[in-house]
């Protein structure tokens, strides 16, 4: 369970509790998310954050039930006070670009080769509005407008292989804007962008964001990313979270020694050339060999005997939280028995 | 345009000048060309022994295109390129092979070329073999120092590929890269991706064989922040040419060119007070394609600072001390001190 | 475009000389002599009389000089006289080719229309048990040849139903239902590899296509499954199987000549049949012509097919 201070008085617009996804592989059952959680507000921006392994993605894709070969094992996805985990498909298929939209880390490969752009934004609206097909031409004429493709009209004609990665992504935004969601899911949209573009499509989400008075759930590995767009981050590390709180505090005084790390293992333009860059030993443990106790253990620095044990999910101020033994209350007894508790 | 380092030695490494590289664009009954695509349209570049050049540059600028040309993996279309003193665009197949031991390379993906079914040992032997430097026991014996010198175990000889991470596989890669004791390593993207924690490994790791082996690296990235902190001196390229280089950290901390700038500027950081990349100076909209670059300075479409000359005048290379940089602001800017 | 489909006219023009020009040399290298053969009946044949008839045919003269010969008369559409009968070769093409036409439509006809449900079947339920029984259906289509599969046809259908197809050939419009009862078993024959070939490609390229990324978007929009694989997946899927469909046709045409033959349908695969039996040159030679066009027409057509379904081939030519 992952309260937060600040939003409990309002119920969230989505709530992921406990989730726990499992993919059957050669090597038999495995965990790609072991425990995440997390709780968005209307019109707030949550950025997941983690390295490859992490379960950050398969947890985007969960929620839209979107999982190719995995199944949520366990846990709640509540969205607007209803259980998706277990809603039918065709009220699935009604949430999905209607309520919940996303976009994708690849745009060369996120649209249909074989259709116009125009064509993939009318059919976009049309799976949710009965409005006719040159209502639906209009509407993308503005949507395309909007995520600043110049000359839409005759855009509309163009095959994605005619356009640049950076307007593919951009006409990805158009697709998951057609029926003005509620929130929006953005899967690692810049990574595949040259850095100039980047910084160009990121305003875009975030001015069309406050246009349309969206949620923003983004999925990133890039800390600067974080640090430009998120209220609230969700740090995961191997299918769990091992830290979460606003953005502000949580990057300039990290509470989990895996979030401290990954801070310093990025070189800005301040770092000592001099030195060796701080970076994590080792690497994140494959699925089917996920260590006992604290999961970053074997890559932590500050590491002690009680790390061997699963470590407590630890609340903090401000609503933050730190899957940590550091963080935990002495005694060390208590601890083993309770490890749920809380930090006044 | 050259980036021709005042402090380098009298006889460096390598020596690029006026390389050039067009792709020829064929079409219709008689595959008759119609074009070219400038992949790479006069660089001039110089690298010491034991020195780091970066070369950045955002995707279709070329840089792949510099480190596959002096590899020799694609004919320039002129220019030239001095190893160690010989010319290779010069050189027989047999000479250029025997060059090309001092000569490595390791990408992005480095089991890319490699047959999935081999075990690490061949794969790290593989130059070995290929050159005649030694075969069998020997050759396995200096696959096994190597493997431990890049951080890996000699049991790993007999495994597979696919059982290693992707730090790891770049480590084996880097490994094979050195078997041939090579005095040059091009770094064409080699640790872009990777995960940030496993970066900066391979990053501390190619730094310590620069300090052990005095290899001289031209370090090739998109990541502005990963290249100043490995490089000596930087190249910036945009459509095929340098337009500016200098430094690593002057380079950044005062960049002269406006895409220099726009560069700068777009590097993200994880400071929550720094204000958002996009209320910085920037570079508009997007680059256009190297098969029809524009006339005059190649950046001037996107430059928040054109003027007059760019659009019709090619901007000619300054230089000021150590840096140099191709820019109608520096030409104006020179001309108004001299005034 | 039309460059482009002026370039592949030239190209298959190229083709079909060079197949003219390779059958015409073969069947003279083929034991066996068309003189002999006519007069075998006759008794006490002499030299003289052979000599006379080989002249008659203009088989006396160079090789190369009859093929010239050949080559400049087909250009002006004369494929020469039947050894056998004297009939113009064209007159015999043209009162055959109707039915082999509509021999191999209803062949290919049912190979699509059964192999595109099969194919999307298997890859929908992958893996389930209608998905490998569909498949080890596939591989004995694809294995069996489909002269025994007529065979068997015949031989069963005849002892366990004392059926046998009809003795006489009727067109289809002296008496459609017979025509069609007639041509329905050869087609099936004929049709059953390029079903089962459609079925396995269809499957494996809808496979690949349903995890690309694309599809995931598609699915994210909102869309029904039905809609994912009618509209999406489906259409991304079928280049592959068209060029598996242009290949088939080779295979059904090749198959018309015995199965034919088995059925006692007057068509070109019969007149091959028989033409070879007796070496009548000008007509097989005619045949195998008109069959190369055909083929590659129909891959010509295919091709097109292509950029009409594909914006980035259509792109690349021109």
């Amino acid at each position: 369970m992952w309260p937060n201070a600040e939003h409990e008085q309002t119920v969230p617009l989505l709530r992921v509790a406990d989730l726990r996804v499992e993919f059957d592989t050669a090597r038999g059952t495995v965990e790609a998310v072991n425990d995440i959680g997390f709780e968005v507000s209307a019109e707030q921006t949550v950025a997941i954050v983690g390295e490859s392994g992490s379960g950050k993605s398969v947890t985007a894709l969960a929620v839209l039930q979107l999982l190719d070969g995995g199944r949520i094992a366990n846990g709640q996805i509540v969205w607007d006070g209803q259980d998706l985990s277990a809603v039918d498909k065709s009220r699935m298929r009604g949430i999905r670009g209607e309520d919940i939209a996303m976009i994708f880390q690849d745009p060369m490969t996120s649209l249909d080769p074989l259709y116009s752009i125009g064509d993939q934004i009318v059919e976009a609206i049309r799976l949710h509005r009965k409005i006719s097909k040159t209502e639906a031409r209009d509407r993308a004429v503005e949507l395309l407008g909007q995520v600043g493709i110049p000359d839409a009209r005759t855009r509309l004609r163009a095959y994605p292989h005619e356009l640049s990665g950076g307007q593919r992504q951009r006409v990805m935004i158009a697709i998951a804007l057609a029926c003005a969601p509620r929130l929006l899911i953005a899967d690692e949209p810049t990574t595949a962008l040259d850095v100039t573009i980047e910084a160009q499509v990121l305003e875009l989400i975030r001015d069309l964001q406050r246009q349309y008075q969206m949620a923003l759930v983004l999925v990133t590995h890039d800390m600067g990313v974080v640090a430009e767009m998120a209220d609230w981050v969700v740090v995961c590390y191997a299918g769990q979270v091992v830290e979460q709180g606003p953005a502000g505090k949580l990057l300039t005084d990290p509470q989990h020694p895996y979030t401290e790390a990954l801070l310093t293992a990025i070189p800005t333009p301040e770092t000592d050339k001099s030195q060796p860059l701080g970076a994590i030993g080792g690497a994140v443990p494959a699925l089917h060999e996920m260590p006992p106790g604290c999961r970053f253990q074997p890559r932590c620095r500050h590491a002690w005997q009680d790390c061997t044990q699963p470590p407590p999910v630890v609340r903090l101020d401000g609503g933050r939280s730190s899957r940590c033994w550091l963080r935990a209350p002495a005694p060390t007894e208590s601890r083993r028995a309770e490890p749920e508790q809380e930090l006044a | 345009m050259s980036a021709i380092s005042n402090s380098a030695t009298p006889e460096p490494l390598l020596e690029v000048r006026d390389l050039v590289k067009h792709f020829p664009i064929t079409k219709g009954l008689l595959n008759r060309t119609v074009g070219k695509v400038h992949a790479v349209d006069g660089v001039t570049f110089r690298i010491g022994r034991g020195e780091t050049l970066g070369l950045v540059g955002e995707s279709g600028s070329g840089k792949s295109t510099v480190a596959r040309l002096v590899l020799r993996l694609l004919d320039p279309t002129s220019g030239q390129i001095h190893f160690a003193g010989t010319e290779l665009t010069r050189q027989r197949p047999a000479e250029l092979k025997r060059l090309r031991r001092k000569l490595q390379i390791i990408f992005q993906d480095p089991f890319s070329a490699c047959d999935p079914r081999m075990t690490i040992a061949q794969v790290v032997t593989e130059p070995l073999e290929a050159h005649r430097i030694s075969t069998g026991k020997a050759a396995r014996r200096t696959a096994a120092e190597l493997l431990e010198r890049v951080g890996l175990a000699a049991s790993d000889l007999d495994k597979y590929p696919h059982q290693f991470s992707g730090g790891q596989a770049q480590r084996i890669g880097i490994a094979r890269a050195l078997t041939t004791e090579p005095e040059l390593l091009v770094c064409d993207e080699a640790v872009s991706a990777l995960d940030v924690s496993v970066q900066a490994q391979v990053l501390n790791l190619l730094r310590e064989l620069q300090g052990e082996l005095g290899l001289a690296y031209l370090f090739i990235a998109h990541d502005l922040n990963v290249v100043r902190y490995i490089s000596d001196r930087i190249c910036v390229m945009y459509l095929g040419q340098f337009v500016e280089h200098g430094p690593a950290d002057e380079l950044l901390a005062e960049p002269q060119h406006p895409y220099t700038r726009s560069l700068a500027a777009a590097i993200a950081s994880a400071d929550p007070h720094r204000p958002p990349r996009w209320d910085r100076i920037m570079a508009r909209g997007e680059a256009p394609s190297p098969s029809a670059p524009p006339s005059g300075c190649r950046f001037h479409p996107r430059c928040p600072a054109a003027f007059e000359p760019c659009t019709n005048k090619f901007p000619v290379e300054s230089t000021m001390g150590e840096r140099t940089v191709s820019c109608h602001l520096h030409d104006a800017a020179e001309v108004l001190s001299h005034d | 475009m039309t460059e482009y489909v002026i370039r592949r006219l030239l190209y298959g023009l190229l083709v079909v000389f060079l197949v003219t020009v390779f059958v015409f040399l073969a069947l003279r290298l083929i034991p066996g002599d068309v003189v002999r053969l006519q007069l075998a009946d006759a008794p006490g044949v002499t030299e003289e009389q052979v000599d006379r008839l080989a002249a008659e045919l203009g088989l006396n003269q160079p090789l190369f000089t009859q093929l010239g010969t050949f080559l400049a008369d087909a250009v002006r559409g004369d494929f020469g006289q039947s050894f056998q009968d004297g009939e113009q070769v064209t007159t015999l093409i043209g009162e055959r080719l109707p039915i082999t036409l509509q021999l191999g439509a209803m062949a290919v006809l049912f190979g699509v229309l059964a192999g595109i449900p099969l194919g999307v079947l298997s890859a929908v339920r992958r893996n389930s048990w209608l998905d490998q029984s569909l498949r080890l259906v596939s591989v004995a289509g694809i294995s069996i040849p489909n002269f025994w599969l007529g065979l068997l046809m015949v031989t069963y259908l005849a002892l366990l139903f004392t059926w046998s197809p009809p003795l006489v050939y009727q067109g289809p419009t002296e008496d459609l239902s017979s025509n069609l009862v007639h041509l329905a078993l050869p087609a099936l024959a004929l049709g059953t590899s390029t079903m089962a070939s459609i079925a396995r490609m269809l499957r494996s390229s809808l496979l690949e296509v349903l995890h690309s990324n694309f599809i995931r978007t598609v699915r994210a929009k909102g869309a029904s499954e039905l809609r994912v694989i009618g509209k999406h997946a489906m259409r991304n899927s079928v280049v592959p199987v068209f060029s598996i469909l242009g290949l088939q046709v080779g295979h059904i045409l090749g198959g018309t000549v015995i199965l034919e033959s088995i059925f006692g349908i007057p068509g070109m695969g019969m007149l091959i049949f028989e033409s070879v039996q007796m070496r009548d040159y000008p007509v097989v030679l005619g045949c195998v012509v008109v069959y190369g066009a055909v083929f590659v027409l129909i891959n010509l057509i295919v091709d097109v097919c292509y950029g009409v379904i594909d914006p980035r081939i259509r792109y690349a030519r021109t």
